[in-house]
């Protein structure tokens, strides 16, 4: 089932919370909506539920008007961060509970639900808990139910709350993957939310970027890594140095004054800075302040006029190089991008963005 | 070597003495020198009082009322927290305060109160009286009386409760499709069941006891509208100290068994929903699966 938002505005007494949203989803599509917290996004998850009711604009699944439907006749599965499991049911009546509460017509009898229940908690891999309670399973087990529970009733549409926010690092990954399996399996549209780039480039399709009740791109996991719309999705997405400049003749004109109408600021993403011993051409001087080997990557910080410049090296590189704390370097970024006064992105030459 | 289990807390020997001495100082003593007292008839002569037809009278007044009123409470006294609680309304604080006021007002005040209202020239009982319903001065009146003074406790162990419940839980039964009925009685209401069977006892041990608010609106009347603890003070003033034990020990009894009953059950309640059964154990029964 697609799902529509038109013009979708709700504010919170004075504050904004979200500000004229457009967004479609297609069938089967898997998006992730990828904000700071108070940026809007599981406001907007939860209106597409039905839980919260916008002040303006209006909602379509497949097309038709679903503004105004009631949460139960949605037909959607909402997964919560804190699980929002039955504490007084079994595991197994917990999953039931969609099936149970169904219109006499409607509902499976007991044989059927019984059926149904035992093969999507073996779908989630845990049929050997269904005569257990909530209180005692570890987190991961807990999202899982909430996961079986939310599909018993075979929705059109998943939307995920910050599912695994509560989760330790390992759990999480490892319940990514699963949903992504899942996702593709059931042949839904899912959307979820989450405050983790990781988490949204890893298992999205689409990632939308929200800020302060906006929507600041919409994209691929590449396009908006490698492509970000605007200084906000550069910063929110990875790490990444600040170099004020202004624009003239076409090029970033790194750390001159910015007193004209050509004020700018470029990114560049730390992996994207070259790092030599001896002078480069159209490279800064620089001394090494710190080196830290983080796993795979060995992170760099270079002191460069007073202020500090990130750079990521390979484990290989960093051993040819050999870097010690106190040592006068040269560095270059190998890929730049430029940000005008207006927030909107300057083209800039491919090679040699910099003039210094 | 007997090693000895470690606790985190200290002083569990010295905090469990005191309780018992203070239960016993508080509880045990008054009543033990009571059942002593009431030792000194026989079994049989003390069931001949407690079974006189006056004192059953009093006893099915006493426990009948009280049931009800603890029933009326329950029910509406739900419905008063479920609201103080839920919805936001200008002048709430005021009406939660307005609740514990039963418990502030001298007992007596209340029973004199309600049966100027209700008498047949008060505010509502001249509109009630022509209706059929007389209240005040029958076993009515002992009801209005004892609901009034039992209130606080349905709503007071309810509140907490009932904020107590996720409304993440009821979104989550929505989106499963549940009717608010639905929600209501499968998901909110066996969350506060337990709480509930509390207040509902605690109301009826304190209507069981209440003495000064019934005996100003009761009438009573001997065999209609008299209650058992009028009764032990009407045995005292004519200096039949024996008889008044008989009666209190034999109402002591029933209430400590209903008491139980309700314990129980309230037990039962709470803990049907836990498995106590180690994760671990289901988890090497299941062929050691995840």
């Amino acid at each position: 089932m697609s799902i529509e938002i038109r013009n979708i505005a709700k504010r919170f007494g004075n504050f904004v919370a979200l500000d004229n949203i457009n967004l479609d989803i297609p069938t089967g599509e898997l998006v992730a909506l990828l904000g700071p917290s108070g940026c809007g996004k599981t406001t907007l998850l939860r209106i597409i539920a039905g839980m919260e009711t916008a002040d303006q604009g209006e909602i379509l699944f497949s097309g038709a008007e679903a503004t105004h439907l009631h949460a139960r006749d949605r037909n959607v599965g909402f997964v919560f961060q804190h699980y929002a499991l039955f504490r007084h049911m079994t595991v197994f009546e917990n999953v039931a509970f969609g099936l149970r509460v169904k219109p006499r017509k409607e509902r499976p009898n007991e044989a059927e639900i019984k059926r149904r229940v035992m093969e999507l908690l073996g779908l989630v891999q845990l049929d050997w808990l269904a005569d257990r309670y909530p209180s005692q399973l570890s987190g991961g087990q807990r999202q899982r139910i909430a996961l079986a529970r939310a599909l018993a009733v075979e929705p059109k549409v998943l939307l995920l709350d910050e599912p695994f926010g509560a989760l330790d690092t390992k759990v999480r990954k490892e319940l990514r993957r699963w949903l992504r399996r899942l996702h593709d399996d059931m042949h839904i549209s899912s959307v979820f939310v989450t405050h983790d780039q990781e988490e949204a480039l890893e298992v999205a399709d689409r990632v939308v970027v929200m800020n302060h009740g906006k929507i600041e791109q919409i994209g691929s996991p590449d396009e908006v890594y490698s492509s970000p719309a605007s200084p906000f999705v550069y910063q929110f997405l990875g790490n990444v140095n600040v170099f004020h400049s202004r624009v003239q003749g076409g090029y970033a004109e790194v750390e001159r004054s910015a007193d004209s109408a050509g004020k700018a600021t470029a990114f560049v993403r730390p992996h994207d800075i070259d790092i030599a011993l001896q002078a480069l051409e159209g490279g800064l001087p620089a001394t090494v302040q710190h080196v830290h080997p983080i796993g795979p990557v060995v992170r760099i910080e270079l002191l460069h006029n007073s202020e500090i410049v990130e750079v990521e090296l390979s484990r290989e590189r960093h051993e040819a190089l050999l870097l010690a704390v106190g040592q006068a370097v040269w560095f270059r970024p190998r890929q730049v991008r430029v940000f005008g006064a207006d927030q909107q992105p300057v083209a800039v030459p491919e090679k040699q963005a910099f003039l210094f | 070597m007997v090693s000895k289990s470690q606790r985190v807390l200290p002083g569990f020997g010295l905090a469990l003495g005191y309780t018992l001495v203070y239960l016993s100082l508080l509880i045990l003593l008054p009543l033990g020198g009571m059942i002593l007292r009431t030792a000194e008839l026989g079994f049989g002569q003390v069931m001949d009082i407690a079974l006189s037809e006056r004192s059953l009278a009093a006893f099915r007044v006493t426990f009948g009322a009280s049931l009800l009123a603890a029933m009326i409470n329950a029910f509406f006294g739900l419905i008063v927290a479920w609201v103080l609680v839920r919805y936001p309304f200008p002048g709430k604080r005021f009406v939660d305060a307005l609740v514990d006021l039963p418990f502030a007002l001298p007992t007596a005040v209340a029973g004199i109160t309600l049966a100027t209202l209700y008498a047949g020239n008060g505010w509502l009982g001249r509109y009630i009286e022509p209706l059929g319903f007389k209240v005040a001065y029958t076993p009515w009146g002992i009801v209005v009386a004892l609901t009034f003074i039992t209130l606080p406790f349905v709503v007071r162990t309810l509140q907490p409760v009932i904020e107590d419940i996720e409304i993440e839980v009821e979104e989550a039964a929505a989106s499963l499709g549940a009717s608010r009925w639905l929600t209501f009685r499968r998901i909110i209401f066996p969350a506060i069941s337990p709480a509930l069977l509390t207040g509902f006892a605690l109301a009826f041990a304190r209507a069981v006891g209440e003495y000064g608010s019934v005996i100003f609106i009761a009438g009573n009347l001997p065999l209609i509208s008299e209650i058992t603890p009028l009764l032990i003070i009407s045995k005292l003033e004519q200096y039949d100290v024996l008889g008044a034990t008989s009666l209190a020990v034999v109402m002591l009894a029933l209430s400590f068994v209903l008491l139980l009953c309700v314990n129980v059950l309230q037990w039962w309640t709470a803990n049907r929903h836990k498995n106590t059964e180690p994760l671990e154990v289901a988890a090497g029964r299941a062929g050691g699966a995840q």
